[in-house]
């Protein structure tokens, strides 16, 4: 049996990866994909903390669920306006996307 | 449990090793004579009018976008359809009112053109 | 046995995931993320939640992956390279470091303190689709109809916004 310790470090690790991306990287399509390591990541603690500190209930699991949910409307809308900047910008670097009037 | 995956694991693993042979072996075997009709993209396909690499319009995005969203509502139909026969009327109300707002959803994009091609 | 998939297994996600942050290409950043969402699958099914392993793998590896895709292909295979160490993000670096940290030090308090014991024994078959049903349609019954009211924002907000502007 894997201990619970174990999932929370690798889930810390992919955490804190997915946020270096999201902080660190100028194409706009680069920081949604280290937003979606990051929800990722959480979903771990939530089925890893279900499973260890209450094995008989299914609420992380759901949690981790509605964090599915959650990220994909995220995408979707996340790259529709990465698509409509780069449409009238031509750009998906996002030091170029400053202005809130394009 | 998770042991009961272990075939999953053992066909994964299958896969990918007949995978690696069956492109490492022609490599190894057979003789390379690289002319220009051999590397093409398709050989003896069609013939290719312009890079891979260019731009695609946007309706492919919408209908992946609608693909998606129309996805999670079929991974929250699974356990409902599961557990209907305990959950009785109610349960059917509930995924009524569910599927009804997102009917409005559907009823909005398709008023709005997106799925025209 | 289940010790070193677990260590293969996080070899592999980190590495995913490094390959997200890392590479250079737009496509192969997607591939990576790829791999990653493969196999936190296989975590979820080793942690007994079979049905998030498969909600997984059809949903983010099916299709959110392939939608990253498409917006790669959409804006151009050929992205201009963005440099990664050129030195005006910098503080990311410093931030993510002291995430890091601070979620390690939480880690270690909760396991100092006790409060993450691990509790063995009666687990029969939770993650099932049932036991989901049961609780998702009766104690989260707001939340669930709540995420349907989310997906219809999002279908509308990408349509509006990813639509062509110029046809009325």
């Amino acid at each position: 049996m894997v201990p619970l310790s174990w999932y929370l470090v690798l889930a810390a690790a992919l955490f804190s990866l997915g946020l270096y991306g999201a902080l660190s990287r100028r194409n706009a399509i680069a920081v949604l994909m280290g937003v979606e390591l990051i929800l990722n990541a959480v979903n771990i603690n939530l089925v890893a903390f279900n499973r260890f500190i209450v094995p008989a209930a299914v609420n992380g699991q759901i949690f981790a669920l509605f964090v599915l949910a959650v990220a994909a409307a995220e995408a979707a809308v996340g790259l529709a306006l990465i698509i409509a900047i780069y449409r009238t910008r031509n750009t998906v670097n996002l030091e170029d996307a400053d202005l809130m009037k394009g | 449990m998770p042991s009961d995956y272990l075939p999953i694991l053992i066909l994964i693993v299958l896969a990918t090793v007949f995978a690696i042979i069956a492109m490492a072996l022609p490599a190894v075997l057979g003789p390379s004579r690289k002319t220009k009709a051999k590397l093409e993209p398709y050989e003896s396909g069609m013939v290719p009018y312009t890079d891979a690499r260019r731009r695609f319009p946007v309706q492919y995005y919408v209908i992946a976008v609608l693909f998606i969203l129309f996805d999670i509502e079929v991974i929250f139909l699974y356990p409902w359809a599961v557990m209907l026969r305990q959950l009785r009327l109610f349960g059917l109300i509930e995924m009524a009112v569910f599927l009804g707002i997102l009917l409005v959803g559907y009823v909005f994009v398709w008023k709005k053109g997106a799925l025209e091609w | 046995m289940q010790l070193v998939l677990f260590f293969v297994l996080a070899l592999l996600a980190v590495a995913g995931a490094v390959g997200v942050v890392l590479s250079k290409n737009a496509v192969y950043s997607a591939l990576a993320l790829l791999l990653n969402f493969a196999v936190l699958a296989v975590f979820y099914i080793m942690l007994n939640a079979q049905f998030l392993g498969v909600v997984q793998v059809i949903v983010y590896a099916g299709a959110i992956v392939v939608l990253f895709l498409f917006v790669i292909m959409l804006i151009g295979g050929q992205l201009a390279p963005d440099a990664l160490t050129a030195g005006s993000r910098r503080p990311a670096r410093v931030v993510a470091l002291i995430a890091g940290l601070v979620a390690l030090a939480g880690l270690a308090y909760g396991l100092v303190s006790g409060a993450l014991a691990p509790q063995t024994g009666q687990v029969q078959g939770s993650g099932s689709v049932q036991a989901i049903g049961r609780v998702l349609f009766t104690d989260y019954l707001l939340p669930f109809e709540l995420a349907s009211v989310l997906l219809l924002v999002a279908m509308i907000g990408a349509v509006v916004l990813a639509r062509k502007p110029t046809k009325s």
